[in-house]
């Protein structure tokens, strides 16, 4: 595997998003794999973002270790850097001035550049993707058509600035090679071979140390996109015929509601920004009550004020999903920051006991099936379902292989069939297999639904008899064998193909952990350890008996997760009665790296003390 | 048994007797039944409290959700199946209390919704605490329980948030509250009635007699509910206080505004059946196109 890393650097506001994006995209088009991670301050403006961009001729979903190229689009913001950079690093900035000792330095004056040619200093980001683009030698073919893509929703004006910065970018760097290639930046790893591309030399710099410019571009991959996790969701949910989407803006969620709203009109969306998040669920569950599929978009905070509701959803047996991306915290925590430490929460929220389910999605191809098994389950079972995400994954932008977003249109819409029952007798909590009822939306003539949050009779009116409330209990909560049956089915196959027979170790994770364990694993692996990783993403109802048939056989379980106490391992040893030996954590608001997980797991590994799980 | 003919319920009502919750009911089956609809086309969303109740009682589709968060709830209903007849119902601790920031936004939103505050001026289903509407002469059931803030005037509210449709009904007079019910069902908008109603239980204050004293109707005064200032003028004739003061009852101010599910939203306006017929897939097909 041939990889290259880049980092962008820049105050909050300067568009650095766009530059990822539109880089990440144009590489992904070129044929190479990408993956982009944000790293970005609770402020609007100034203040210290940035986003790394990995390339590779293999699949990546993890950020890369050392980074070979820093565009920053403030000089000063280099330094901090300075332990990100590989030892040949070269950093793309405006000015030398300021500049830390030792680094290799190509100064372009972004600005100016997008002054003269973008007509506006705002787009330096634009100059800044075609000098990266040069850098790692894409040709400008198709710039017209990304930044069409990107802002033709601001016209065509815009358009035009921005592909004229670029270009100007690019020139910048594609034709002053003597400015841009100073001695000791060599070419980026084997980029672009793999890949059938004849590798080609600066004119003037035929020496081996010199960039390799293009001809690389081998013109559009059709099969490949770069996608965030947030984008997938909203997709997911698209395909699964949602109708109502809901939220109160809350990072990390609010890109969810914000692709559902852009897409309203073509989609068949009604997409609400409710006064707060508590209408966002009560509000979805009048819609799903209703007859459509609902959604509803927020972050952990957002969610504990919609508790109630879930609550109500589980009482009033209304599928609802819900997105629940997780950040820091307690309370207001790291806003634009991720964790995964509200899968507990997540299990257990609600007053009383109702049965839902959890997902962890990994990465956005997962969150694309993810959003559609959400609705699936929600109306087979009649129970709200959370997604689990974090701002890691939802801002993340992956890259997907288009064949793999598979619409399933399994949905089974709701009819106002009334099967031949008899006028005003539909009861719409009547007993049956499994705890599920046939469900009919308001509406369908002549049959009244009742959904009530009181305990309630089959037909739906408030009830306090004792023995009713034990009837209703054991009827709600059935569902749960239900959903739980199909989760063990799932995990079987999937925990089978991850748990490697001859793995000693087993390293559980769930979300957004899967692509930097999968990589720490690999790299073990190749250096002889004997372990393997099990990625969880139905988190509840737990998988435990396909847990239970891989280990034992004095196969010792860790964990990796992003919080402080060690919420997966719990339920570890809550539902399969394993004792974790040990925990690989991380809950500084910033994301794990393969690195560090590759090193905490080999301690782990080779602590004698660290018993074999029980 | 699900036994329901037009307009009654098999549900067993457990409300007080004298509750003016009773004549509330009588005046919106009343209406409901001169309005034509049938009840299957019609949604009552209900609140948490006795006032909540009427919900299971009227004899229509309902869904009886949570303390305070009936608008909300209503709201994705209408959303979702704007050919429902939708109406939602709480008391004064319901709609004036713990969901005060929906009520601002349903006046502001204008739903094609129907409105129906309970106020009684105290909490009942919690034994006789104060209400937002509690007048400063409130006491409560125990020391403590009484106000010490002069009390919500949701009209007023209305009426600065652009509300299109208030209106104040007696639950003592079921033949105008009816009538007032049936306005706010015709009305495309969002028909807001507050209605006076005495606690036989808990509020010893304003009681039915005490308000049939106070009580005199808009419509005999030749008030012109398109005024929004002759509106204003009479909406702040009440709460006041002092023994002497009337309270005006019927429309005090009627707009003609979008309602909110049908203004600016095309998407909207896609009736479910048409949705499903598009095809998810080719939707999420041409979307993909951005992503390459």
């Amino acid at each position: 595997m041939s990889e290259l890393n880049l980092l962008i650097a820049g105050r909050a506001g300067q568009g650095l998003q766009v530059i990822s994006r539109t880089l990440g995209r144009m590489l992904v088009r070129a044929g190479y794999h990408v993956f982009v991670s944000q790293d970005v301050m609770s402020r609007i403006r100034g203040g210290h973002n940035f986003a790394r961009v990995r390339v590779s001729s293999e699949p990546v979903a993890a950020d890369g270790d050392k980074v070979q190229v820093l565009a920053a689009l403030d000089p000063a913001l280099v330094e901090r850097h300075v332990p990100d950079l590989s030892e040949d690093a070269v950093v793309v900035t405006e000015a030398a001035s300021d500049l830390p000792e030792g680094v290799n330095s190509i100064v372009i004056p972004l600005e100016d550049l997008a002054r003269e040619h973008g007509g506006d200093p705002v787009t330096a980001n634009a100059a800044a993707v075609g000098a990266l683009m040069a850098l790692v030698g894409l040709e400008p073919a198709g710039l017209d058509e990304m930044f069409e893509s990107e802002f033709g929703r601001k016209g065509e004006d815009v358009v035009r600035r921005n592909v004229a910065a670029a270009r100007a970018g690019y020139q910048a760097v594609a034709e002053d090679h003597k400015r841009c290639c100073p001695h000791r930046l060599s070419p980026a790893p084997g980029l672009g071979q793999d890949a059938g591309a004849k590798a080609g030399t600066v004119p003037g710099r035929e020496d081996a140390a010199a960039i390799r410019y293009s001809p690389r571009f081998r013109g559009h991959v059709p099969g490949r996109l770069l996608v965030s996790g947030a984008e997938a969701l909203a997709l997911g949910a698209i395909a699964a015929n949602v109708r109502v989407v809901t939220g109160y803006p809350m990072s990390p969620a609010t890109p969810i509601v914000e692709y559902c709203s852009r897409h309203a009109q073509e989609a068949g969306l009604i997409v609400e920004q409710t006064e707060d998040e508590v209408s966002a669920a009560n509000l979805a569950i009048g819609a799903a009550f209703a007859g459509e599929r609902a959604m509803v978009c927020t972050a952990g905070g957002g969610f504990c004020l919609m508790n109630e509701a879930l609550s109500l959803a589980g009482m009033t047996e209304t599928p609802l999903v819900l997105c629940v991306g997780m950040r820091p915290g307690p309370a207001t925590g790291m806003a634009t920051r991720t964790a995964q430490a509200d899968v507990l929460f997540s299990i257990y929220a609600g007053h009383g006991e109702f049965p839902r389910a959890v997902l962890a999605p990994a990465d956005a191809t997962q969150a694309f099936q993810a959003a559609q098994e959400a609705f699936r389950i929600a109306d087979k079972y009649q129970t709200p379902v959370i997604i689990l995400f974090d701002q890691f994954m939802g801002d993340a932008l992956w890259t997907v292989e288009r064949e793999s977003l598979r619409v399933t249109n399994d949905q089974a819409p709701m009819t106002n069939d009334q099967g031949g029952l008899k006028p005003y007798s539909y009861r719409r909590y009547e007993v049956g297999a499994g705890g599920v009822s046939p469900m009919l939306a308001p509406g369908t003539p002549e049959q009244l639904i009742y959904a009530d949050s009181d305990e309630h009779m089959e037909e739906g009116h408030i009830t306090e008899s004792a023995a009713m409330r034990v009837l209703m209990v054991n009827k709600r909560n059935a569902k749960l064998a239900g959903m739980r049956a199909e989760v063990e089915v799932k995990a079987k196959v999937e925990v089978k193909v991850e748990a490697k027979e001859e793995a000693e170790t087993l390293v559980f994770c769930f979300g957004s952990a899967r692509g930097v364990v999968a990589e720490a694993v690999t790299r073990l692996r190749g250096k002889g350890r004997k372990v393997a990783m099990v990625h969880l993403k139905h988190v509840w109802p737990f998988p435990r008996e396909a847990i239970g048939s891989i280990t034992g056989k004095g196969r010792k379980v860790v964990t990796v997760e992003q919080n402080y106490t060690g919420q997966l391992a719990r339920l570890l040893l809550q539902e399969c009665g394993l004792s974790a030996a040990g925990t690989v954590r991380r809950y500084d608001g910033r994301p794990f790296t393969v690195a560090e997980v590759e090193a905490g797991l080999g301690r782990l590994i080779t602590d004698e003390r660290a018993k074999a799980g029980a | 048994m699900a036994e329901d003919k037009a307009w009654t319920s098999s549900a067993e009502i457990t409300w007080c007797p004298g509750c003016g919750n009773f004549g509330i009911l009588t005046a919106l089956r009343q209406a409901l039944a001169a309005s034509g609809l049938s009840p299957w086309q019609v949604v009552v969303v209900g609140g948490i409290g006795q006032s909540g109740k009427v919900s299971q009682y009227v004899g229509a589709n309902f869904l009886h959700g949570l303390h305070g968060r009936a608008l909300p709830s209503a709201l994705g209903v209408k959303l979702a199946n704007p050919e429902l007849a939708v109406i939602a119902v709480g008391g004064d601790g319901d709609m004036y209390g713990e969901g005060g920031n929906h009520l601002l936004s349903a006046f502001r939103r204008n739903p094609d919704i129907v409105c129906l505050a309970h106020n009684n001026g105290v909490y009942g289903l919690t034994k006789g605490q104060a209400a937002p509407t509690s007048t400063l002469a409130f006491t409560g059931k125990y020391p403590g329980a009484g106000t010490h803030s002069p009390p919500f005037n949701p009209l007023a509210v209305g009426l600065a948030m652009g509300g299109s449709f208030i209106a104040r009904g007696f639950a003592g007079d079921v033949k105008h509250l009816s009538r007032l019910i049936g306005d706010a069902l015709e009305h495309k908008g969002f028909g807001f009635i507050d209605i006076l109603q005495p606690c036989v239980t808990y509020n010893h204050v304003n009681t039915a007699e005490w308000y049939r004293k106070r009580v005199y109707d808009l419509a005999l005064e030749s008030h012109d509910p398109s005024d929004e200032d002759a509106a204003r003028a009479r909406i702040l004739e009440w709460p006041a206080e002092g023994d002497e003061v009337e309270i005006p009852i019927g429309v005090f101010y009627r707009s003609r505004r979008p309602a909110y599910e049908t203004c600016g939203r095309a998407e909207a306006r896609t009736s479910s059946a048409e949705r499903r017929s598009a095809d998810p897939a080719s939707v999420v097909k041409k979307a993909l196109e951005e992503f390459r």
